[in-house]
């Protein structure tokens, strides 16, 4: 079956039951998303499927024939990052890091159907992220500070 | 006749025996004395790196999905094992079919109970806890290893086990280790002063039973290591706040030098105090690399990070404490309970009960009992986030009954030297933490902002919700200095580029970027030339595990002195070249400059000219001062929102203030301060591990059960430093405070709702049930 992973496209042989999260971990060597938990519950494996925020750990890869996918890998224009990336590294709004690939894939969706949100639309939007260091503060400054406009990206 | 070899002057090394402090508790160490101190950057240093709000060194790494975590470790023809774990608390295993695992198609090896070298003590065939390894299978595949890992088809026999504190210290229990189910030498006793006479002072007393529960530690990168072999040696790559330790482990564990063993950390999703050594996954991912010739990896899956991880033992606080009218503290007792699983050492709630406040007479003993559950391992300030929520809400319900403001009280009993140990404390600015964090809380106008916070009337009578604002405060303590030993490298390479290196690790705290920071900063250098190199055994100096909010104090100043050394052979170099004697010289902006002159030549002309002469600065962690305690301090006040008629909590705002001597980098210490505020949170409002006591068995083991902080929880949290550096702790003057932050959250939290509510909540999480009670009392 075919895949466009950041606008790349993959023909793959899944097995059934493959999860979307190991078919890109380990087929396609994009090991931005993580896995977490296993069971939607952390957000750390998001991904964009047709422009959908998706849990790739509990989505079935057959399912996904002919999709588009967005990894974080696909949010940077080669050496220049996008303006939510740019702001998380400004704003310290990684720790450890692990969550961020996620993070980063679910502000961007936020973004796109809210380029203004407020507190609220962003606590909304990004409750689905998990992040146990806790940079949520820093998330919700980094989101901020595109919305103003004061990052320019990819 | 030949000329004699000249004797080389021995360099002068002294060996003296040292007090660090490690996860509050003291160890004796012997320790090199550094040939050198360089002069301690006082609070009047003029630092232009050190100090500053740069961000991370690595942080593009993070945000692009390039920075390489263990889990994503893949080597060639790697393979997967996967545990079995026992399914009771106590018994032992019946039958199992390791032939018909190793039947499967896919699977390469089996570790059946009994086939682990001693030393790894993995897979007992008694089982004393649910959630114990009892088995491994190897495969080519996850689904492989699972498929074999079921055609074992283990059988267990259920036994009589005890699983709470209650039931381990009943008479006749069951036996959870055959020496006894109490640690040796119970009850831990602490003492000063005369408590009996403190509580025939008192005017006022506050006797009350706290409670804690179990906190699971939750890093979303759970438990994993790659092993791989090569000939004799192993190279381990493994998710862990310390490499040489998992080193020892390994090692130890297999029999083999240490020189054997390489462990490579580069990122890591996260540890707080969980991922200390070699552990199950480690040894049999190395086992069975070495038995199949392939490399392995092994993880946990969520369930078993929840299961057997490591977790914060549950604890039960029986306190008294007095007071005269006027505050003054008289007595302080505490009796503890801690159930600490299987496994575990004495990081209590005492201690924090000693050293707080000036109190004259203080006692606590703490009984630690072996339960039928997995061991306890630190957890981001162990005993104390336990301790503050027992000794913070005594003294804010003290408050309440003497009438007084529970800042007052506090301050009424500021501990101006340590009581505990009784001498003074390198620096301590917990009273202008009590300041500051008043200020810009509004605690003296929090009245004003109460009446906002109910309906009015007529919202009332149209449905609205009954809610109640209250405000409340706590206050921290952690004893934090770091210490050797601690070795550090810096290199400065033929194009002037230049190396810091050392065995140390970043957890997400920033360790990289603040080794960059001092390196850059001692040296004359531009940040951006200068490349931490951490996390590997195989060729970096020795550091310790990061742990204790240890590294900043530990590690920063070795790599402080190295970069001294540096930065003194690079100005040797440079004198001749510039015609003048290295006293002449100063150093900026990777550039070597003739004072009050315009002559200079930048580092790379200089290196350009040594060609491969490379110069190498050394640095060593020196003793701490003797005779002083080093401490970090902080205090936090929170605002809720109580909803009467559900018992539902909201945490408004959280304004907090620390003192940690010297802020290395203050956009990342910030992080630290958040990120410890919301982790206290949790284990306030939310966190709870849950047993069934029936069985033994974890009831939340996944994170949708077990309820971790997410971002619609938090509140507005303000968080910030005072104090100056603390020159006499070490020559950077910084404190440790990755842990301090956590301590005072759930107490503080804890008393708005009390203001609010009328009642105190004795026990965390503060579930709407449990502050539902209290406003019914």
């Amino acid at each position: 079956m075919e895949l466009t992973v950041n606008g790349r496209k993959h023909h793959i042989s899944p097995a059934a039951g493959d999860r979307l999260l190991n078919v890109l971990r380990d087929e396609l060597h994009l090991t931005g998303a993580k896995y977490g938990c296993g069971h939607g519950e952390c957000g750390t494996c998001t991904v964009l499927v047709n422009g959908a925020l998706t849990y790739s750990c509990i989505t079935l890869v057959e399912g996904c024939e002919g999709a588009t996918i967005t990894t974080v890998e696909g949010l940077a224009d080669g050496a220049t990052m996008s303006a939510l990336q740019q702001a998380f590294v400004a704003h310290d709004a990684a720790q450890c890091g692990y969550c961020t690939p996620g993070q980063l894939v679910a502000a961007t969706k936020l973004l796109e159907q809210n380029p203004k949100p407020d507190d609220a639309a962003i606590k909304a939007g990004m409750s689905g992220n998990l992040c146990r260091c806790g940079t949520y503060p820093k998330i919700i400054s980094a989101i901020q500070a595109v919305a103003r406009g004061e990052f320019r990206g990819a | 006749m030949a000329r004699k070899p000249k004797a080389p002057a021995a360099p002068a090394k002294a060996f003296i025996e040292t007090t660090v402090v490690v996860e509050g508790r003291s160890e004796k160490r012997v320790v090199e004395l550094p040939s050198f101190e360089p002069a301690a950057w006082t609070e009047a240093a003029e630092l232009s790196i050190v100090g500053t709000r740069t961000p991370r060194v690595d942080a593009n790494e993070k945000v692009t999905g390039r920075a390489r975590y263990t889990v994503d470790i893949a080597r060639p023809g790697m393979l997967i094992a996967v545990v079995l774990r026992s399914p009771v608390a106590k018994g032992a295993i019946t039958s199992f079919d390791a032939a018909a695992a190793r039947a499967v198609p896919g699977v390469f090896g089996v570790l059946a109970p009994g086939d682990a070298p001693a030393a790894t003590r993995l897979f007992p065939t008694k089982i004393s806890y649910a959630g114990q390894p009892v088995a491994a299978v190897c495969a080519d595949s996850f689904g492989a290893a699972a498929a074999g890992a079921r055609a074992m088809a283990m059988k267990f026999e259920g036994a009589p086990f005890a699983a709470t504190f209650e039931a381990a210290t009943a008479p006749n229990a069951p036996l959870v280790r055959s020496k006894g189910n109490l640690m040796e030498n119970m009850p831990i006793v602490a003492s000063r002063g005369d408590v009996e006479a403190g509580l025939k002072a008192a005017d006022v007393t506050v006797t009350r039973e706290y409670r804690t529960p179990v906190q699971l530690h939750s890093a979303l990168e759970p438990h994993v290591a790659v092993a791989e072999w090569e000939g004799d040696r192993v190279t381990i790559w493994e998710s862990t706040q310390g490499i040489f330790r998992v080193r020892e482990g390994v090692a130890e564990a297999l029999g083999i030098p240490q020189s054997k063993v390489r462990v490579i950390k580069q990122y890591m999703g996260g540890g707080f105090g969980a991922k200390n050594g070699a552990a199950a996954h480690t040894f049999i991912a190395a086992l069975f690399a070495r038995s199949t010739g392939r490399p392995v990896q092994c993880f946990n899956t969520r369930k078993a990070e929840q299961t057997d991880a490591g977790n914060r033992p549950a604890t039960t606080q029986r306190v008294t404490i007095g007071a005269k009218k006027d505050g003054t503290l008289t007595l302080i007792t505490m009796s503890a309970d801690i159930p600490l699983g299987v496994s575990g050492w004495e990081g209590g709630p005492g201690q924090m009960y000693h050293e707080l406040y000036a109190c004259p007479n203080v006692r606590t003993d703490e009984t630690f009992a072996y339960v039928n559950a997995s061991g306890m391992q630190a957890f981001r300030a162990p005993g104390y986030a336990e301790g503050a929520f027992g000794l913070e809400s005594a003294i804010n319900e003290l408050a309440t009954k003497l009438g007084m403001d529970p800042l007052a009280l506090r301050r009424k009993n500021f501990a101006k030297d340590d009581p505990r140990l009784k001498r003074p404390w390198s620096g301590n600015a917990l009273r202008e933490c009590y300041d500051e964090a008043a200020r810009r809380f509004g605690w003296a106008t929090r009245d004003d902002r109460r009446a906002t916070g109910a309906p009015t009337a007529r919202q009332r009578e149209e449905g609205a919700a009954r809610t109640r604002r209250g405000f409340g405060m706590a206050a921290q303590v952690w004893p934090t200095g770091g210490g050797p030993p601690s070795y550090a490298h810096v290199r400065i390479n033929s194009d002037a580029s230049i190396d810091v290196l050392a065995g140390t690790q970043d957890l997400g705290t920033g360790a990289r970027t603040v080794l960059s920071q001092i390196a850059a900063e001692a040296l004359g250098a531009k940040l951006s030339d200068v490349t931490a190199v951490i996390g590997d055994t195989e060729s970096l100096p020795y550091t310790g595990n990061s742990w204790g909010s240890m590294t900043t104090p530990s590690v920063g100043p070795a790599a402080r002195m190295a970069a001294e050394e540096a930065r003194r052979l690079l100005l040797e170099a440079a004198a001749p070249m510039l015609g003048v004697e290295p006293s002449d010289l100063e150093t900026k902006d990777s550039r070597v400059m003739v004072r009050d002159t315009d002559r200079s030549m930048t580092f790379a002309e200089i290196t350009e000219q040594l060609g491969n002469v490379m110069i190498i600065g050394r640095g060593t962690r020196g003793p701490n001062p003797a005779d002083v305690s080093i401490a970090t301090f902080g205090a936090q006040f929170a605002e809720v929102e109580v909803d009467l008629d559900t018992g539902i909590v909201r945490v408004l705002r959280i304004v907090a203030a620390h003192d940690a001597g010297r802020i290395i980098n203050p956009l990342l210490a910030e992080s630290q301060l958040e990120g410890g505020i919301i982790q206290g949170l949790g284990y306030g409002m939310f966190e709870e591990r849950v047993m069934d006591p029936a069985r033994g068995v974890t009831l939340n083991p996944d994170l949708h059960d077990y309820r971790i902080p997410t971002i619609a929880d938090i509140p507005t949290i303000e968080a910030f430093f005072v104090g100056e550096s603390d020159a006499i702790a070490n020559h950077t003057g910084a404190r440790g405070l990755a842990e301090p932050p956590l301590i005072p959250t759930a107490p503080a939290i804890a008393a708005a709702v009390a203001d609010a509510i009328g009642g105190f909540v004795t026990q965390i999480p503060l579930t709407p049930w449990r502050v539902l009670g209290a406003i019914d009392q």
